[in-house]
């Protein structure tokens, strides 16, 4: 099938605000991992997170409608401008208006909406901000890109939780395959560190915990590992046609190949033991690809550093694969989870990988789990690699899969 | 009771994050002037029946776009007026 261009990637992360820079912390293993300052919210709730860095609204906002919205949307438009900057566009200078789209997905502005709540509690009907539904919707991130940047095409986002920055740039090649766009906005982006929410994560058993040093606590495939970081930030590609790409001289960072999405029709958020759902999105992304096992070079694995998770998803990598097992890392260890918004960090990740001829390691990986037994990269190697896979799963049993090449 | 009403619209405005450095009593709310759109219009609607117990339609609060500080002061005035009296 047809592949697509990637040119432009903006992203507001734990381990930097540049590809570049977020490609040498993974690499050189410079942790984003840390515990909440006494001034956040989060201070006395969980142990540690992932932080990004702040970004006042009203950089990306007007002032009077940045009150009441959500940091998901304030780092979602920060990393959308970064990537059309990056791409060099200019929307209505370069492309038509309509012939432009945006997918740009997550969870949605929870954290201002139990902030709303607090306020209705205390206040009543006069607590709660006319602009609450514009900043918090789900949806919101895409639209409030669309009104910046004057995108009128097709705009919609995903709700596949830690797997709809990845599935993202999947519908991003489908609505280009589809002639239905030349060029498409696509990720994730996601602003989950407020206590509900870690609290909610901690009560179900999710959260790494225990860890005298912060930095040590994402640590997937490991032996020791007992939870995942949770983590904040934003990734936005421009993908474009490859021949609208070429037509107007853009410069193209990578391909994304093919693509697959599947389920596991087992647990909202316990994986599939067996691993075969998520092998049948692996396979399906090679195939959408017209690539074979052994033309993967490198694999982002979703590994969140969760017992249960990356047990199930070596299952499923083994299946694919068998024993010719690609070098595998998480880059977890470093970044935390940033939910949806894991998808477009790794993806961007696999391209550098593509680029620079260098494996990053998975940090904290002391001693592999002997479940988890793969070709683990625990230290930067150097590899001529021409396709990547990047994996991404989200409760709801949703698995999907990127092939991307240079 | 319209310099009451006018100090708290200049309140109200501040909290709102517009800036009310150039409002005289002749500057409208809307585009031309304030620049409340829509949900600034809304929200400026809901602090002043919660502050002066009076009630506006959506109709009503739209029309305040159109109408400068100082018509906007008389108008919540009157409105307190009338809903005192009955």
């Amino acid at each position: 099938m047809t592949s697509v261009a990637v040119t432009g990637m903006g992203m507001v992360s734990p381990v930097g605000t540049v590809v570049d820079e977020v490609f040498t912390s993974v690499c050189a293993g410079r942790s984003g991992l840390s515990r909440p300052p006494p001034a956040h919210p989060l201070h006395g709730v969980i142990e540690v997170a992932a932080f990004s860095p702040a970004i006042d609204p009203a950089s990306v906002l007007p002032a009077t409608e940045a009150r009441t919205v959500d940091r998901s949307i304030v780092m979602a438009l920060r990393a959308a401008r970064d990537a059309l900057a990056d791409a060099g566009v200019e929307v209505g200078r370069d492309v038509d208006a309509h012939r432009v789209a945006v997918v740009v997905s997550g969870v949605g502005g929870l954290a201002t909406l139990a902030d709303q709540a607090a306020r209705h509690s205390a206040r009543g009907r006069l607590g709660v901000s006319p602009y609450l539904l514009s900043g918090v919707l789900p949806n919101m991130a895409a639209a409030r890109i669309a009104i910046e940047f004057g995108i009128r095409g097709y705009v919609s986002s995903v709700g596949t939780a830690c797997a709809s920055g990845a599935q993202s740039i999947g519908e991003a090649m489908r609505i280009l395959r589809a002639g239905e766009a030349d060029m498409v906005v696509c990720g994730s982006s996601e602003a989950p560190l407020f206590p509900t929410f870690a609290d909610a994560f901690g009560n179900a058993r999710a959260i790494a915990r225990d860890w005298p040093d912060p930095t040590t606590a994402s640590r997937p495939f490991d032996r020791r590992r007992n939870g995942l970081v949770l983590g904040e930030g934003a990734g936005v590609f421009v993908v474009e046609r490859p021949e609208f790409a070429r037509a107007r001289g853009a410069t193209r960072y990578a391909e994304v190949l093919g693509w697959a999405a599947t389920n596991d029709a087992y647990h909202p958020v316990t994986p599939r033991p067996d691993g075969s759902s998520a092998a049948q999105s692996m396979r399906l992304a090679l195939r959408d690809a017209g690539l074979s096992t052994s033309d993967i070079g490198y694999l982002n694995a979703h590994g969140t550093s969760t017992k249960a998770g990356d047990a199930a998803e070596v299952v499923a990598i083994r299946s694919v694969y068998g024993s010719g097992s690609p070098p595998v890392s998480s880059t977890k260890g470093v970044t935390g989870h940033l939910l949806g918004a894991s998808g477009m960090i790794e993806a961007a990740i696999s391209i550098m990988v593509l680029r620079k001829g260098l494996l990053p390691p998975t940090h904290n990986l002391d001693d592999p789990d002997p479940a988890c037994d793969l070709d683990h990269v625990r230290t930067v190697r150097t590899a001529g690699v021409r396709a990547v896979m990047s994996n991404s799963f989200g409760f709801g049993g949703h698995n999907v899969s990127l092939v991307l090449g240079s | 009771m319209t310099d009451e009403i006018r100090q708290f619209l200049f309140e109200s405005l501040t909290e709102m994050q517009y800036s009310t450095d150039d409002i005289v009593d002749d500057t409208t709310l809307g585009p031309a002037g304030v620049d409340l759109e829509s949900l600034g219009l809304a929200e400026l609607a809901m602090r002043v029946e919660d502050r002066f117990g009076v009630r506006f339609s959506q109709d009503e609060s739209e029309k305040f776009a159109a109408m400068t500080v100082s018509e906007f002061c008389d108008a919540v005035a009157e409105r307190a007026r009338a809903s005192s009296a009955t």
